[in-house]
């Protein structure tokens, strides 16, 4: 057992190990990479990357579990949406998608042997996390996704609305980092 | 356990005498003073390479369902990985300068704009050279009073709740409990905009315009116009940053 | 040339680099301030503000997914 375990102390040691897996990467590393599979996913997929689509469709399952029904739903009326929400969870591209990112997340902060389990600590972060969740996900559908695939997503595509999007998202940081400093510090 | 147990990101704890005869910053003498020792730390390294061999195999399963499924699972694992090693936070960008006056994060989302502008335009260019449907064209969305309220409160949200939608599966994924809450009422949040959003779309979306700089400008007016406003943008950061902090680093 | 600490383990961004720039505010120069930290961006985010303000700044992973990031006020 000594062996093995003096195998993943050299092997976390090691400088290239180090360099990709221990250390972080610099932001402009993150966001050349990013690029790059955000390209290949719109040429592969013929769609660019969202996240909070999926989450909708994670909502409308979770609302029929309970014995809720979204069929009369303008949002879910159209043949694709209705498409998605028949073939169910474990069918469901966007959320293999966003599952792969938490266990790819995951990943990453085991192999840099970071990996630690934090307990919400007081009633304040618990208010916080209800609240922002909330927020974001009314908010997103208003304006048709999220940071990925309104603001990312819309302004690679050259579309306006990613521009519109950004300016608001802005100001709305701006004022949740005010309110934040009231209230959640 | 032996002393490799015990090994620090950028330094070793050494015992210095007392930190008042550090004062220097001499990078060669610890600014901090001795310390009780440290329990030896675990490895992890086994356990994630267990994941990555885990992530493999249900890839694998996915794809014998479909190639779609195991392309998204693929990618979204991808897309975790860099996320957490870069620390690349979208919520960062937008929040950093007001908070604190730093504006790195916000530059590195540029060029990542900058990037996929280039790259996203050769791909519909190329589409669109050959008569065939223009990827992506789902994502050029209605402006209006919508876009402005959504974007406003996903704004709040996501600084209140520290991540937004990838930064808070990111954070799920590395253990934050916090975010596996937010998570939840995200989705909550989410149909309740979708149960609302017929009303929305009736009263404002349907009047907003869908504008594709392209159709305005020319593919290439187009790019050009717009690597411009990054450049700007990115010149703006550089100066801000360096009015709040005193570096443009 | 006191030490001061500072817990934010279990908070998320951007409160530990919101209560760090709160407490350097307070303290001299020379002073020296332990930041405890277990959030991955806070790790590189704090580091990143002290030096960009000047501070000398040690980064220490003291536990699994824990750090102790260490500030020395120079101005």
């Amino acid at each position: 057992m000594s062996g093995f375990r003096a195998f993943f102390d050299k092997l976390g040691k090691n400088k290239f190990y180090v360099m990709i897996f221990k250390n972080p990467f610099t932001y402009v590393t993150g966001a050349i990479l990013l690029s790059i599979f955000q390209v290949v996913t719109l040429a592969v997929t013929g769609e660019p990357w969202g996240v909070s689509g999926t989450f909708a469709n994670w909502g409308a399952w979770l609302y029929q579990l309970v014995g809720g029904n979204v069929d009369k739903w303008y949002y879910f009326s159209s043949e694709g949406a209705q498409a998605t929400l028949a073939r169910g969870f474990l069918d469901d591209p966007g959320t293999m998608r966003n599952l792969g990112i938490i266990f790819g997340a995951l990943a990453a902060t085991l192999l840099a042997s970071q990996f630690k389990l934090k307990k919400i600590k007081s009633i304040r972060q618990v208010v916080a996390a209800v609240l922002g969740g909330l927020m974001m996900g009314y908010g997103a559908r208003l304006a048709f996704g999220c940071n990925i695939g309104a603001l990312f997503s819309g302004i690679a595509s050259l579309s306006v609305s990613g521009w519109v999007y950004a300016i608001f998202l802005f100001v709305g940081a701006f004022v949740g980092s005010k309110l934040l400093a009231k209230f959640f510090m | 356990m032996s002393e490799n147990n015990m090994e620090a990101t950028t330094s070793t704890p050494v015992a210095a005498p007392e930190a008042t005869e550090a004062t220097d910053g001499a990078q060669a003498t610890s600014i901090r003073r001795a310390r009780a020792p440290r329990k030896p730390k675990k490895n992890q390294i086994p356990i994630g390479m267990l994941v990555v061999l885990g992530m493999v195999v249900v890839g694998i399963v996915l794809a014998s369902r479909s190639s779609n499924l195991g392309f998204f699972w693929m990618t979204g694992g991808i897309f975790g990985f860099i996320l957490q090693k870069s620390r690349f936070c979208f919520t960062a960008s937008m929040r950093d300068p007001v908070i604190s006056g730093s504006t790195s994060v916000t530059r590195a989302v540029l060029i990542a704009f900058a990037v996929t502008t280039i790259m996203f335009t050769a791909i519909k260019y190329g589409a669109a050279s050959m008569g065939l449907p223009i990827p992506g064209s789902s994502y050029v969305v209605p402006i209006s009073f919508a876009t402005v309220v959504g974007a406003f409160i996903f704004g709040v949200g996501m600084v209140i709740a520290g991540g937004c939608a990838s930064g808070t599966l990111m954070r799920v994924g590395e253990g934050f409990t916090m975010q596996w809450l937010s998570l939840l009422f995200f989705v909550v949040g989410s149909l309740i905009g979708a149960a609302h959003f017929g009303w929305w779309k009736e009263n404002f979306i349907v009047h907003g315009p869908s504008i594709f700089l392209p159709d305005h400008f020319g593919w290439m007016g187009a790019v050009v116009l717009q690597l411009l406003v990054i450049a700007l943008l990115y010149r703006a950061a550089m100066l801000w940053q360096k009015k709040k902090m005193g570096t443009d680093e | 040339m006191a030490e001061f600490a500072l817990d934010c383990l279990g908070e998320a961004c951007p409160v530990p680099l919101m209560k760090t720039e709160k407490k350097m505010a307070e303290m001299a120069v020379g002073d020296v301030l332990v930041v405890n930290i277990d959030h991955s961006c806070a790790m590189k985010n704090i580091p990143e503000w002290a030096r960009k303000q000047g501070h000398n700044v040690e980064i220490e992973e003291v536990d699994d997914g824990e750090w102790e990031v260490i500030i020395e006020k120079t101005k």
